[in-house]
């Protein structure tokens, strides 16, 4: 049970005061404090308003003439709901906290090359370790390494795309099936961490593309 | 309930504004009628302070007397007084991150410390003290100019890419300035807000800020009242300074060393370039000229040499613009406006780069000097309540982070996250027994701790004697609103509240603002919230009397059933007023004094009656 700091009011944890509306938020998951159902399918436009309608609410803008106490509820629910929307709106990482809250944490670093990508990964490290030496040769060499560097980007975010699309399907999937016991639930627990773990990959060497090719426009 | 009023703290000028009848408007002068007080700050070495043009007239510089003759006039520093210009450059930095060039420009005291000093004779000054005079004078301003009105409650604006240590600076300033400054808010979203309202913009819209000192480029989606930042990149060192010295080295060239470094020569440089740069603006070439007491100097430079020198200048702005549209997401033709802020904007150059840059014609409907401290405005009346629909929600503009093994930089929060915004981390001990966790709190995108900016260093613990790995400490970074980290821990196991004694790495400690607050003989300069809550205790003290005689006096003209109601709220008002809530005090004062209102009035009635009996048995007699 949680107080309320604007009514006293006790309750069950939620972000706003059953009574008074004031911000709350404490103990809750990112799916309740938006007031969603644990389901993996979000409709992002409704969700968008969701978060635009409870920011309006308890944002620490509508406090700043309020107790410290009311203050400081409102900046801790607002932080809530912020993270909450932006883990929810991103597909890849819903279905990681996901996976998560239903005791499936994928490892937090996840170093391990995905097969189907090794070979890829590959090439590009070595893409990169050239474009590193060419940086402080001459300009020719540079700009045809960093024009491949660019097009690879391009295939990866590619493959992200369709990545993504293949782990909508997943979740429609998983919440057809009502997220009931069984044999068919954890195969669809180890398809939707492989899609996953994939993506979470692919963008991790977009990320080292990126830092590769700001590093060499410094440069 | 005083009205908060929005502050362009600006590298250049300063402003002040406010909302009045759903508009915003900036308030000059009453009695010169400026709208832009330069910031300008004059330490006098009797101990007197001037901002503004009174503070020009005593920078250092070469003055031509009737005979030809060239003199050297004004406070050069040190012990003979110091004039500060953009003093905001030099907010939450260190001694020892001061250039060769700003020690010739003025005088330090210390060039290790964790904040910069200007030394005027036996004092020193801090760029948070420094900036407090512009802001007091912004403040004295305004109240004259409102015939009397206080200005207690201040949004001050800061470039979107201000470090943490630079907003605690801005932060501190107004403390020091007896102002509560109740929100910092970021000048491209404040220029947004001023647009929005004034102009109706919507959709995707990329502000661009050229400021005197600081460029910052933000990207917004403006949709419904909600304005979202969606990513935000820039360069604190940036500005029409840097446009200002490409001529003053034009200017200046040929000229030894010894005399360059000369602060009336310089200065006067400074003055000639700035005022050239701007003929630019308008004139295809301009003639610099220069009396220094043993030549003369001038030179023609033309708009288009002008803008070969700042192109390299100019590049590195949309350089940052292509990086917030990254971050982003977006591509820049995706853009619906492109707004244009800050004087440096002016610039042809930057105007014909710019449009360039996004394929689409910028706007600049409204003032680019005075936009950010209109939208400074409308966000302080957002806090007072009086803009219901809108709602601004910005972003860190640095990856928040901590030191770990190795000295890598481990990102906890990462740039252009919505704020606020808060993380939780795990801490263990390493070794048996150990009683204390350090964790050095870092700011930047670069990958090692020593190429990012130290923040924070603080201790968790004392904890108890324990194998390494046992205790559990969970540290929550939290980013408020004004884009400042607050870091509280918690013990996991006992769920025990743990102290995080945090030690600034640049900037000043609370106990140094104390301190600074007590040296000053000024009661003005007292903590506001202090101050507000004397207030309130007083009001609380001068109605609980006043009932208490009326009561006494009075008592028929109450019932049973009101007496109780009194005694009730006379009852909490007492505790509250021995408590520190000020919330709670103004409002328990306001209901008793709505629930005695009926017994006043029957006090009124009353006297009314006794004086005008009296009246009548005087006529009779």
């Amino acid at each position: 049970m949680i107080k309320c700091q604007a009514c006293d009011r006790e309750q069950q944890p939620r972000l706003l005061c059953a009574q008074c509306g004031a911000p709350l938020g404490a103990g809750l998951d990112l799916f309740a404090a938006l007031g969603l159902p644990r389901k993996l399918t979000i409709d992002p436009a409704r969700l968008e308003q969701t978060y635009h309608d409870l920011g309006r609410r308890i944002h620490p803008d509508r406090f700043a003439s309020k107790s410290v106490r009311l203050r400081d509820a409102s900046l801790r629910a607002t932080a809530l709901l912020t993270r909450a929307y932006r883990t929810l709106r991103d597909p890849v990482s819903r279905g990681l906290y996901w996976l998560e809250l239903n005791g499936h944490k994928l490892a937090d670093n996840n170093k391990s090359v995905p097969a189907d990508l090794a070979e890829m990964v590959f090439e590009v490290q070595e893409q990169l370790a050239d474009l590193r030496v060419a940086r402080d040769g001459s300009g020719g060499e540079a700009e045809r390494l960093r024009g491949a560097v660019d097009e690879r980007r391009t295939e990866l975010h590619r493959m992200i795309e369709g990545g993504s699309r293949e782990l909508v399907q997943n979740f429609a999937r998983w919440d057809a099936h009502g997220g009931a016991n069984g044999a068919g639930r954890d195969a669809l627990v180890m398809e939707l961490k492989l899609v996953l773990s994939k993506i979470a990959y692919l963008r991790t060497l977009i990320r080292d593309i990126d830092r590769e090719l700001d590093s060499a426009q410094a440069a | 309930m005083a009205r908060i009023f929005g502050i362009d703290l600006g590298t250049t000028n300063s402003l002040i504004a406010v909302m009045e009848d759903g508009r915003s408007r900036v308030i000059a002068d009453p009695v010169s009628g400026d709208s832009l007080l330069p910031s300008v700050v004059a330490l006098a070495p009797d101990g007197k302070v001037f901002v503004g043009d009174e503070a020009i007239a005593m920078e250092p510089h070469l003055s031509v007397e009737r005979d030809g003759r060239v003199s050297a006039v004004g406070f050069p520093g040190g012990e003979f007084g110091a004039v500060v210009r953009s003093v905001k450059r030099y907010m939450g930095r260190g001694g020892e991150e001061l250039a060769d060039e700003d020690r010739r420009r003025y005088t330090f005291a210390d060039l290790t410390g964790a904040v910069v000093r200007f030394q005027v004779g036996a004092r020193t000054f801090t760029p948070p003290q420094i900036s407090a005079e512009i802001l007091r004078a912004l403040k004295a301003r305004a109240e004259a100019a409102l015939a009397g009105e206080t200005v207690a409650r201040v949004v001050v604006t800061v470039p979107a890419y201000f470090n943490d240590g630079q907003r605690q600076a801005t932060k501190d300033a107004g403390r020091l300035a007896g102002l509560e400054v109740v929100r910092l808010v970021n000048e491209p979203t404040a220029a947004s807000l001023a647009y929005g309202l004034n102009e109706k913009a919507e959709g995707c819209v990329a502000v661009f800020d050229f400021g005197g000192g600081t460029f910052d480029i933000s990207i917004l989606n403006i949709k419904g009242g909600i304005f979202e930042v969606l990513a935000t990149n820039g360069d604190t060192h940036l500005g029409g300074d840097d446009l200002d010295r490409v001529l003053v080295d034009a200017l200046l060239e040929g000229v030894p060393d010894t005399v360059r470094a000369d602060r009336h020569v310089w200065n006067s440089a400074r003055r000639v370039a700035e005022d050239a740069k701007k003929h630019l603006s308008e004139a295809a070439s301009v003639e610099l000229k220069l009396d220094l007491p043993d030549r003369k100097i001038a030179r023609t430079i033309t708009r288009a040499e002008f803008e070969r020198m700042a192109a390299p200048l100019i590049d590195r702005t949309l350089e940052c613009c292509r990086r917030a549209l990254a971050d982003a997401g977006q591509n820049a033709r995706e853009i619906d406006a492109v707004v244009l802020v800050g004087g440096s904007t002016r610039m042809p150059l930057v105007r014909r780069r710019v449009g360039e840059f996004f394929g689409r014609e910028p706007l600049c409907t409204l003032d680019p000097d005075q936009v950010v401290a209109l939208g400074a405005a409308v966000q302080a009346s957002v806090l007072m309540g009086t803009q219901g629909d809108l709602l601004l929600l910005d972003v860190v503009p640095l990856s928040l982070g901590i030191e770990t093994m190795g000295g890598v930089m481990e990102r906890l929060i990462h740039r252009n996250t919505t704020i606020p915004t808060s993380t939780t981390e795990g801490f263990t001990t390493a070794v048996d027994n150990q009683t204390h966790v350090d964790v050095h709190v870092l700011q930047g995108e670069r990958e090692l701790a020593p190429d990012c900016r130290s923040l924070a260093r603080f201790k968790l613990g004392p904890l108890d004697a324990q194998p390494a790995g046992v205790p559990r400490i969970e540290v929550t970074f939290l980013v408020d609103a004004n884009g400042i980290l607050n870091v509280t821990a918690r013990d996991e196991r006992t769920g025990r509240e743990h102290s995080v004694d945090i030690k600034p790495s640049y900037g000043l400690t609370d106990d140094d603002i104390e301190r600074m607050l007590e040296e000053s003989i000024d009661f003005g300069e007292q903590d506001i919230e202090q101050r507000l809550l004397i207030a309130a205790r007083n009001d609380a003290d001068q109605i609980l009397t006043a009932l208490e005689k009326q009561l006494r006096e009075y008592g028929e003209l109450v019932d049973a059933d009101e007496r109780r109601r009194m005694g009730e709220v006379t009852a909490r008002l007492e505790q509250a007023r021995r408590g520190e809530d000020r919330e709670r005090l103004s409002k328990l004062v306001e209901e008793l004094n709505e629930i005695t209102t009926p017994f006043a009035e029957r006090i009124m009635d009353r006297a009314i009656k006794l004086a005008l009996e009296k009246k009548s048995i005087e006529e009779l007699t």
